[in-house]
């Protein structure tokens, strides 16, 4: 099974050209945060309310990236939010969307290519090898918002960090998220680690609008 | 820890949690409710015991509401403390949830 890193990266993978895309860049990178602490949730490593999150065992998962964002946490006690966690791990979120497609990569569902734009500037794209993954992830979302069912608890969490980040618009058309913004919103709302995602991409983008003002 | 107890109330299955419904409770929460909804069409969440719930609780009682659901069973939840109310209220689980004041049997 693929960790929850992994399927946000690979929906980030446009599967006819292979780059890698975002309609929100900072949106994405807290969703790959985010992911991190979904992953460590789901693993039992960490658990969370409405206050705090908090290490429950500090073990070893056996997947590296989680390991060295758990050991970070444990090393750190004083920082004890959600929202200090997600700054915190937001530093490092090139290693994370790196190791999460060399782990793609390793697993035979995307491939590599360099190239150079113009003979100077390096062009890194991802195609997609083996589509089935990519297709799953997708379905469970359409499947997810769609449907009236009770989604899947790792489904929420997909959604939940895959909304703000813009990522839903790759998987249905405008027409299908605006009829069922409503329950996309009520699914988003579920999980504390997604509302505390959410806010601070929320108050990014604020502050990324007040600075283009200033400068404008 | 959690200490669940089972009833059998006009054709209800009553399951009363008490305790905290933290990460160590967690599969002991969902096992406990999945089984009741496994083997009954009617169960009823007695959650008025239950002093705190985190959000690996939430997935523990959304995976057994699932569950139901895929059952085509009745699943309730009911009798919430303040503490347990106010992280439904702020995760909007009502909407997804049959949720009650009291009882329903």
């Amino acid at each position: 099974m693929l960790s929850m890193l992994e399927e946000v990266v690979l929906l980030a993978v446009d599967e006819r050209t292979g780059n890698l895309r975002s309609t929100r860049e900072f949106g994405t990178a807290y969703a790959l945060v985010g992911a991190v602490f979904f992953d460590l949730a789901l693993a039992r490593k960490i658990d969370t309310d409405t206050e705090a999150i908090r290490i429950i065992d500090t073990t070893p998962t056996g997947n590296a990236t989680l390991d060295r964002v758990l050991a970070e946490m444990a090393r750190r006690p004083n920082l004890t939010t959600v929202r200090e966690w997600i700054e915190e791990i937001f530093h490092r979120r090139q290693d994370l969307e790196g190791e999460a497609l060399a782990s793609l990569i390793a697993q035979g569902i995307l491939r590599h290519e360099k190239s150079k734009l113009l003979w100077i500037i390096d062009v890194e794209r991802f195609p997609v090898v083996d589509d089935s993954r990519q297709r799953h992830v997708k379905q469970r979302l359409q499947h997810a918002i769609l449907s009236d069912e009770i989604p899947d608890t790792r489904d929420i969490m997909l959604l939940s960090i895959a909304e703000p980040c813009g990522l839903l618009s790759y998987v249905l058309s405008d027409e299908q998220i605006e009829a069922r913004k409503e329950r996309i919103r009520a699914l988003s709302n579920l999980e504390t680690i997604s509302r505390k995602v959410t806010a601070a991409i929320v108050s990014l983008d604020a502050t990324m609008r007040q600075a283009m003002t200033k400068v404008v | 820890m959690i200490q669940v107890t089972e009833e059998t109330r006009s054709g209800w299955l009553v399951v009363s949690v008490r305790g905290r419904a933290d990460a160590d409770a967690a599969d002991n929460l969902e096992g406990a409710l999945r089984a009741a909804v496994d083997g009954h069409p009617k169960v009823a969440a007695d959650f008025s015991a239950l002093d705190y719930i985190s959000s690996a609780g939430i997935r523990a009682v959304l995976q057994a509401a699932r569950a139901a659901q895929g059952r085509q069973s009745e699943f309730a939840i009911c009798g919430m403390s303040a503490s347990v109310k106010k992280v439904f209220d702020m995760s909007g689980l009502h909407h997804i949830l049959r949720i009650h004041g009291e009882l329903p049997c």
